[in-house]
């Protein structure tokens, strides 16, 4: 229904709430003993990019929103964890009831963005690029909250 | 007669009382010729009584007798093609009309398909409303209604049953909102001001690409003292994206980025801090150089010749050094004061 799409949410949270999430993750990870040894940066490295995402996805909405929702699946399915996600009263996949959905020009870039944006596959395109938005933003949230803790951080 | 459309919000509680409120599917094919027309009048009138439409208006819950049967009912079928008039402002009276000649008491035709499907057709509405349409327009034609002048403006407003292919109106549907969400999307995206939608997929695509980076590459910064170059060479096959990105809009971000991690880079291993400029466009040059070349060629649009800056940079305590991007369109000098090893200050400044 076009007139519905009028108010399409893509509203982000504040920066401290990013931030917040972020530095609750970064404390945990530091508790972990296998953290802080020099050598094996690249896990280190890799633990952090993922604290990032997870707490970005949950910061950004929680299980509100379908690309925070397989973010935080996928991050659950490498730890081994079960997440039990509850059940939303609007459907979260979108029915696919024409076969004509796609349009063959715009779909190889849609398929681009669907391996981009986490859970993009399961989406149809519309809502795909809902979700991009407010991917772009809760990302552009998390970098700037990133780059102030480096800048506050960094060495005189 | 025209009135000015329900807000949003009321469209969506029409929605769900349409919905939640749908009657038996078992009359099902009573949508026939019309052999009573009823007044369409008194509906249209009660209805489009006052803008904005309220959400007290609604159609009250069906009443029990088979008037009030029909009356909820139509009050519910009109409220069905009107969200997608909702561009156009003006209630095509006829053409509503003739949508009600189709109906006698008691067809409910229409609603099976949002009935049967009543929890997606939530997230479908544009699609409920189409599936909706061609059904009511099957009726109009056995009715054998007057066409209404087909709107000039928007085809989706073409419900006749001839042009009325469902899957075109559906497209058009489609297409509509995917164009809504990209002009969102446009806002959003640095330089978002290309008209064609494919470079505007393009520009989306690399920007989320270049975030994923920034943030790949804070992570590597923040607390990760030093990555392995290994990390920085896979970088660079990715930061030829952020470098087309860098120019436009976030310059400063991922100049000042790109800093810390050169700095962090140059700390370690002078040569991995070039390869990583290197991916990235950059290079470094002395600043005698780098101001000569400036200011010289202004607007010149050569790049530099590698060996130049490689056979320069290879100094970890040179004192004075700068860079120069190699990208055609934009140049961005990257100039540092005494890079002494442990802490860098790099100075960026932007050139033309």
């Amino acid at each position: 229904m076009a007139s519905a799409d009028k108010p399409i949410n893509t509203d982000v949270p504040e920066k401290d709430v990013f931030a917040l999430h972020f530095l609750q993750s970064l404390s945990n990870l530091r508790r972990q003993n296998t953290f802080n040894s020099p050598e094996k940066t690249n896990d280190r490295v890799k633990k952090i990019k993922k604290a990032a995402y997870v707490s970005m996805a949950r910061a950004a909405g929680g299980t509100n929103r379908l690309w925070s929702r397989a973010l935080l699946r996928r991050a659950a399915k490498e730890n081994n964890k079960i997440v039990r996600f509850p059940r939303r009263k609007k459907r979260v996949t979108c029915l696919r009831r024409r076969s004509n959905r796609r349009d063959p020009v715009e779909e190889e870039e849609a398929e681009r963005l669907r391996n981009l944006v986490p859970g993009g596959g399961g989406m149809g395109t519309s809502k795909l690029m809902e979700e991009t938005a407010h991917y772009i933003k809760c990302l552009s949230m998390q970098v700037k909250v990133m780059q102030c803790l480096v800048d506050g951080l960094a060495p005189k | 007669r025209t009135s000015t459309f329900p807000t949003p919000s009321s469209q969506e509680k029409v929605w769900k009382m349409m919905n939640s409120s749908l009657l038996t599917p078992s009359s099902s094919s009573h949508v026939q010729t019309p052999a009573t027309t009823f007044d369409h009048e008194d509906f249209l009138d009660q209805i489009f009584a006052s803008s904005p439409w309220p959400s007290d208006e609604a159609p009250p819950p069906p009443p029990p007798s088979s008037d009030g049967f029909v009356d909820s009912r139509h009050q519910q079928i009109m409220m069905m093609p009107l969200p997608s008039h909702h561009q156009n402002e003006v209630v095509d009276g006829s053409s509503v009309h003739s949508l009600y000649n189709g109906f006698s008491a008691g067809g409910s035709l229409p609603f099976h398909i949002p009935q049967g499907t009543a929890g997606g057709m939530m997230n479908q509405q544009g699609q409920a409303l189409t599936q909706n349409q061609p059904q009511v327009s099957a009726s109009i034609a056995t009715g054998g209604t007057a066409a209404a002048p087909p709107q000039s403006r928007t085809k989706v407003r073409a419900r006749r049953g001839q042009a009325t292919d469902p899957h075109s109106i559906a497209e058009r549907l489609r297409r509509e909102r995917i164009a809504e969400r990209m002009k969102g999307l446009q806002e959003l995206v640095p330089n978002g001001n290309k008209t064609d939608k494919a470079s505007m997929l393009d520009e989306i695509i690399d920007y989320v690409k270049f975030l994923q980076l920034q943030v790949k590459v804070l992570s590597m910064s923040r607390l990760g003292g030093g990555a392995s170059n290994s990390q920085i060479s896979e970088e660079n096959t990715s930061s030829a994206v952020a470098g087309g990105n860098q120019a436009t809009g976030n310059s400063n971000d991922s100049l000042t980025m790109t800093e810390h991690q050169v700095a962090k880079l140059m700390e370690e291993d002078m040569g991995s801090a070039m390869q990583y400029l290197q991916g990235k466009g950059l290079c470094l040059m002395p600043i005698s150089l780098a101001t000569a070349i400036s200011t010289a060629t202004c607007h010149s649009r050569n790049t530099l010749i590698p060996g130049a800056a490689g056979g320069v940079g290879g100094h970890p305590s040179s004192p004075n050094l700068s860079g120069m991007t190699v990208q055609s369109t934009n140049k961005v000098k990257l100039s540092g004061n005494g890079v002494t090893e442990g802490s860098p200050p790099l100075v960026v400044k932007e050139a033309l």
